[in-house]
């Protein structure tokens, strides 16, 4: 075979690739449609079986709820307009809006909202996530009652913080009885019809969502599709070539290229999320190395002055952050508490009165700090830096960085991590208490230290069926103890990136929901 | 005889999907309980434990197996503990978005390898040859990942040639009949092809596209070749009658055995690429442990690799006289 | 099931080198391999590639500058060949994103890196061509159960398996030669099976056991020297693809812990910040790894080659 052959083969190789590449066009979204890219799907679109954020994101559009968190933080009237509380605290009436329905045309009345709580209650629906593991536990559910076309009731066990409860009560997402009766719970789980501002158009898995406005005079955009995009590179490089409106979730180190792009810019917004050290005070870790040292309460304070965050934030967070006084997210903390300083030398001298001083080696005590990686905002480097410092003032640290859904998570939740590891913990802005509901009692699921403070716990006990200026007092006081007594070394709250086209005009929130309700085309 | 040994191999292929289901529910559930995986970020203890109740982790491994294996026999392969769907329902949903990506790289990995192969082999030493082996080596050596953010950087977000992740449907709406829309996505389904499938599919091509080169050059200097040469029959007619033939029969035992390699391929690559494929559908279901899922796929794989190799080794025995099926 | 024909599984190398001579190199042997390896210029070549990277796997502690996991933020991400203050170059290839020496993290990994893929291939190799042997050796329903064994292992999309592994026994050096390495050895088993059925019938064998050597001996001292060679051979693709391998599970998160420098891991670090024009973090293990890899290929290839008496001379 000789030369002609060949030629004949390279040519129509390139042939066959100038007609793939030629005739591709940009597929831009039209002026009616924003297109967001998070990470992974949704599980389901079942509205009772909420169980991460890409479902509370497309469920926040889909359904309404009872009161609404808003874009600021704040508990607003939104399917409901107003409530009442019995005497002793446990019985909430709603009374709802005027003309509700769902996006089938059902009324949507008392009736609906007491199915829709009895629903999810239902053991026989066996459902798991967010409405039945943690709303209806920590408001203490225990039925709901129509008391007439308007007025729903829903009955607890015990009085509750107002803002607290509303707030709580709001990630309860609300349906229709009938259509959701003529229903098996997988068709549910597939074919959503809501009560919020979007309906639901169409669901392929692993690849998107797509939602219509049901009132598409209404300035927000008539479609939303929600692209899943799991590389983080992927989903910054389609925001920079103008295929994806929003995406979350930004890698601090691509932050500087979007903004350089021309087309899209990206919003640093200052989290909720708690992020923290924990020392373990569990028995489970009783003989790993470090474990005796992490429970001398002096020790705890000595390390709050070893690491420096605010290096860490502008660094490895490419932002500014202020480090958290307590667990408590401004403006409900503690005003009179500061923030403990980076100060390595105070660290030092703190250990050495403690009894730690560096032996011969430079090594004061070894411990081992546990991570997890894929989960925080550039969590696996975060680890490493804090074992980092912690090591430059003495203590030896082996950093330990497991998986976060397989290996890390589990761990967690069966408090097996320590003696000293890392981890975040969703906040608020509307409540103090529900900030520090992790440690609602020393044996509360989300008390992974184990810690056991008596008095922060009794004071904890004490603010049921206070008055708010009682309970800010209560409060207060709690965090103080917090504070000189830490189960935590204090990081900072996350901030989130969220990368935004130019030809969109939104604002991202706090809370880490993307809701875009009031996006609209920039001017 | 055909027929018994079609039958033969059938059989054995159901002892082999027990053993590989068997295999991957101990795997995952050695792996510990699952349940923490299904509660919300603030569990309560009762919650986990009325979780574990639901999800039917609190029996025995055994009965569990069995129950599962039972369910299998009739058809039923379990539910998704995430999706609440059946699991054999969401993978082969998603199987023919994986069916695109594989054979587009097994079409590159043939139908580009073998010509090239041919060529380099025909042209030994030359500075064509030495460039394909070049490129041929590269294609080996680059990690799958890496070759595929590249494409994306460069041809996708550089050149905007090509689209830079996401799918258009080409075998689903085939499958399901509907060749309008087939025909009508096949442009667009190509375009956003074109960079997955090379990332998947390039190592492959590289390393057949060595593999026919050597079994070209052996097959070359054999004497039946430089007889039918000797014969006076004209070069392409020798190439394609006598030497090709036999320089295809690594390349056909290559395809079987290529299968489960291009599928790791795969995962990383509808990672990459955000392709709603049943790759990042099992990865997500494991490290979700929903077993349910993760066995469906795995039935599901072995089943397709079985009946592959099976074709395989039929068409192997066309090609080669002197192998009987026994 | 590939079984029920007769033919030779082949994967990762050329039909070649399964008909290929597999008698005991002997002294001249080795003389013809050391004239065959100087007269070719790439697999020398190679073989000096894969000599420094040895060199620097084994004397990493010794040779390299800094301690590769030492971290300093303010630091980071500094270009190769910057000079501080002082207008000395303190990071010749750069910093990663903690701050960390590239060159240092290189070497490291060139560590970490070679002996996964070593000790994977040993793993798999020695488990894969005793059972062959012993398959082989036996036949009958001993054969039957370990091809079986063979079957089902293929079927089992092997990424799955890594996969659940992984996530089961969480990531780490250890377990991810375990997996790697078990997940190749029906590669060996296939090919020491069909070497030992062909070898079984020889007159020294029959020799052996006529004078009543034992079986485990006869596999040991007659057969496995003469299975040797193309094991060998598959031996040098399969570390490369286990070094590739590593990279791809670096990528999906269940390589090596991060702390532990590999090629891999720092190259699928690198992609968040490739956009940012950080691009020596990729550069230099990526290059590693294709060099690497090149190199085992190449040799590979050349080895392949030599014991193929029919490609001998062109």
């Amino acid at each position: 075979m000789s030369g002609r052959s060949r030629l004949v083969v390279l040519v129509s190789l390139l042939a066959l690739l100038a007609t793939a590449f030629g005739v591709y066009a940009q597929t831009t979204p039209d002026e009616n449609t924003l297109v967001i890219g998070q990470s992974v799907d949704v599980g389901s679109l079942e509205p009772s079986l909420v169980g991460s954020r890409a479902e509370a994101n497309i469920f926040g559009h889909l359904y309404g709820t009872l009161f609404d968190i808003t874009a600021d933080g704040t508990l607003a009237p939104y399917l409901a307009n107003s409530y009442s509380i019995s005497e002793d605290g446990t019985e909430w009436t709603f009374t709802l809006n005027e003309g509700l329905t769902c996006h089938d045309g059902e009324a949507l009345t008392a009736e609906d909202v007491v199915y829709t709580f009895q629903r999810a209650a239902n053991p026989e629906n066996a459902f798991t996530g967010n409405t039945v593991g943690f709303v209806f536990p920590s408001v203490g559910y225990v039925d709901a009652r129509a008391e007439n076309d308007l007025e729903v009731t829903i009955i607890t066990d015990r009085a509750q913080s107002e803002p607290l409860r509303l707030g709580l009560l709001s990630e309860v997402y609300l349906h229709c009885k009938d259509y959701y009766e003529s229903l098996t719970l997988e068709e549910a789980a597939e074919s959503p019809v809501g009560s919020g501002p979007y309906r639901f158009v169409e669901w392929v898995r692993d690849d998107y969502v797509a939602i219509e406005a049901v009132d598409p005079s209404a300035p927000s955009f008539d479609r939303i599709v929600w692209r899943v995009i799991p590389e983080a590179s992927t989903r910054v490089a389609e925001l920079i070539a103008g295929n994806v409106d929003i995406v979350a979730n930004v890698p601090p180190d691509q932050v500087a290229a979007v903004d350089a792009s021309g087309v899209a810019a990206v919003q640093a917004v200052q989290g909720t999320r708690r992020m923290y050290v924990g020392f373990q005070f569990g028995e489970a870790f009783a003989d790993s190395p470090g474990y005796d040292a992490i429970q001398n309460t002096a020790v705890r304070v000595a390390l709050q002055y070893a690491i420096d965050v605010p290096t860490i934030c502008s660094s490895l967070l490419g932002t500014e952050c202020t480090r958290a006084s307590s667990m408590v997210n401004p403006p409900n903390d503690n005003p009179n508490l500061t923030p403990y300083p980076y100060d390595p030398a105070m660290a030092e001298q703190l250990l050495d009165e403690a009894g730690y001083p560096r032996n011969a080696d430079g090594v004061r005590f070894e411990i081992t700090l546990m991570g997890p990686r894929g989960r925080y905002l550039n969590d696996a480097n975060v680890v490493q830096a804090i074992g980092q410092y912690l090591t430059d003032i003495g203590v030896q640290t082996t950093v330990e960085i497991l998986d976060w859904s397989s290996d890390y998570l589990p761990r967690v939740r069966e408090k097996n991590v320590g003696p000293i590891f890392f981890l975040g913990t969703g906040g608020s802005t509307w409540s103090a208490l529900y900030d520090m509901a992790d440690l609602s009692a020393p044996d509360a699921g989300t008390n992974y230290t184990n810690w056991n403070n008596s008095e922060w716990f009794e004071l904890w006990d004490s603010t049921a069926g206070t008055t708010p200026e009682e309970e800010r007092e209560l409060i207060n006081q709690m965090l103080e103890v917090f504070y000189n007594d830490p189960p935590w070394l204090l990081l900072y709250f996350q901030p989130d990136f969220y990368g935004v086209s130019n030809r969109v005009a939104w604002q991202a929130r706090r809370d880490e929901q993307v809701i875009v309700l009031d996006a609209s085309l920039a001017e | 005889m055909m027929t018994a040994y079609i039958i033969r191999r059938l059989l054995q292929s159901v002892i082999v999907i027990i053993g590989v289901t068997l295999l991957s529910f101990l795997t995952l559930h050695l792996a510990g309980d699952p349940t923490y995986l299904y509660v919300s970020e603030r569990a309560s203890e009762q919650e986990i434990i009325d979780t574990r109740q639901k999800l039917g982790f609190d029996r025995p491994l055994p009965v569990q197996y069995i129950d599962y294996i039972g369910g299998v026999l009739t058809g039923d392969f379990g539910t998704s503990l995430r999706a609440r769907q059946p699991a054999m329902e969401l993978v082969m949903e998603r199987l023919p978005a994986t069916l695109e990506l594989t054979l587009f790289a097994m079409a590159i990995s043939t139908v580009i390898a073998i010509p090239i192969g041919i060529l380099a082999a025909i042209n030994r030493g030359t500075p064509f040859d030495g460039g394909i082996m070049l490129f041929a080596m590269f294609g080996q050596s680059i990690p799958s990942f890496w070759l595929g953010i590249m494409l994306i950087l460069s041809v996708g977000l550089g050149l905007r040639a090509l689209p830079i992740s996401g799918h258009v449907p080409l075998l689903e709406p085939l499958f399901a009949g509907d060749f309008q829309t087939a025909f009508a996505n096949s442009g667009d389904a190509l375009r956003y092809l074109i960079m997955p499938g090379i990332t998947v599919g390039v190592f492959s091509l590289s390393r057949n596209a060595r593999l026919v080169r050597s079994a070209m050059l052996e097959v070359l200097s054999q004497e039946y070749v430089t007889t039918a040469r000797s014969k006076g029959l004209r070069e392409q007619v020798v190439i394609v009658r006598h030497a090709l033939r036999n320089a295809l029969i690594p390349i056909v035992t290559m395809i079987g055995l290529e299968f489960g390699f291009l599928l790791s391929g795969v995962v990383v690559a509808e990672t990459v690429f955000s392709w709603p494929g049943v790759g990042r559908l099992v990865f997500n279901a494991i490290t979700q442990r929903d077993i349910p899922v993760v066995q469906a796929s795995v039935v599901l794989f072995s089943f397709l690799f079985v009946g592959l190799n099976l074709l395989i080794d039929i068409i192997y025995a066309q090609l080669d006289p002197r192998i009987r099926l026994r | 099931m590939t079984e029920g024909v007769q033919k030779q599984p082949i994967p990762n190398v050329g039909v070649a080198v399964l008909h290929g001579s597999a008698a005991q190199p002997s002294m001249s042997e080795w003389k013809r391999a050391r004239k065959s390896l100087l007269g070719a210029r790439w697999p020398i070549l190679a073989l000096l590639i894969l000599l420094i990277m040895a060199v620097m796997a084994v004397f990493g502690p010794q040779i390299s500058p800094r301690d590769p996991n030492r971290q300093s933020l303010i630091e980071r991400l500094k270009p190769p060949m910057t000079a501080n203050a002082e207008g000395v170059v303190a990071y010749p290839l750069g910093t990663d994103a903690l701050g960390r020496d590239i060159l240092s993290r290189a070497i490291y990994g060139a560590r970490v890196s070679l002996a996964v893929g070593f000790a994977a291939v040993v793993i798999g190799g020695l488990l894969g061509s005793s059972l062959g042997i012993i398959a082989g050796y036996f036949g009958g329903r001993v054969d039957d159960i370990i091809m079986r064994l063979a079957d089902i292992q293929l079927a089992f999309p092997f990424i799955l398996l890594t996969i659940m592994v992984l996530v089961v026994l969480g990531p780490g050096v250890g377990n991810l030669v375990l997996v790697l390495g078990i997940g190749q050895w029906v590669t060996y088993a296939r090919i020491a099976r069909g070497q030992t059925i062909a070898q079984r019938e020889k007159e020294y064998v029959e020799a052996a056991r006529s004078i009543g050597a034992k079986d485990l001996r006869i596999m040991l001292r007659s057969i496995f020297p003469n299975v040797l060679a193309p094991l060998i051979v598959i031996a040098s693709f399969n570390v490369a693809s286990v070094i590739l391998a590593e990279a791809s599970l670096s990528f999906l998160g269940l390589g090596v812990p991060p702390t532990v420098p590999t090629w891999g891991g720092i190259l699928a670090e690198s992609r968040d910040n490739l956009l940012g024009g950080s691009w020596w973090l990729a550069v230099f293990p990526g290059i590693a790894i294709m060099l690497t890899v090149l190199s085992l290929n190449i040799l590979g290839d050349w080895v392949r080659d030599f014991l193929d008496p029919r490609l001998r001379g062109r």
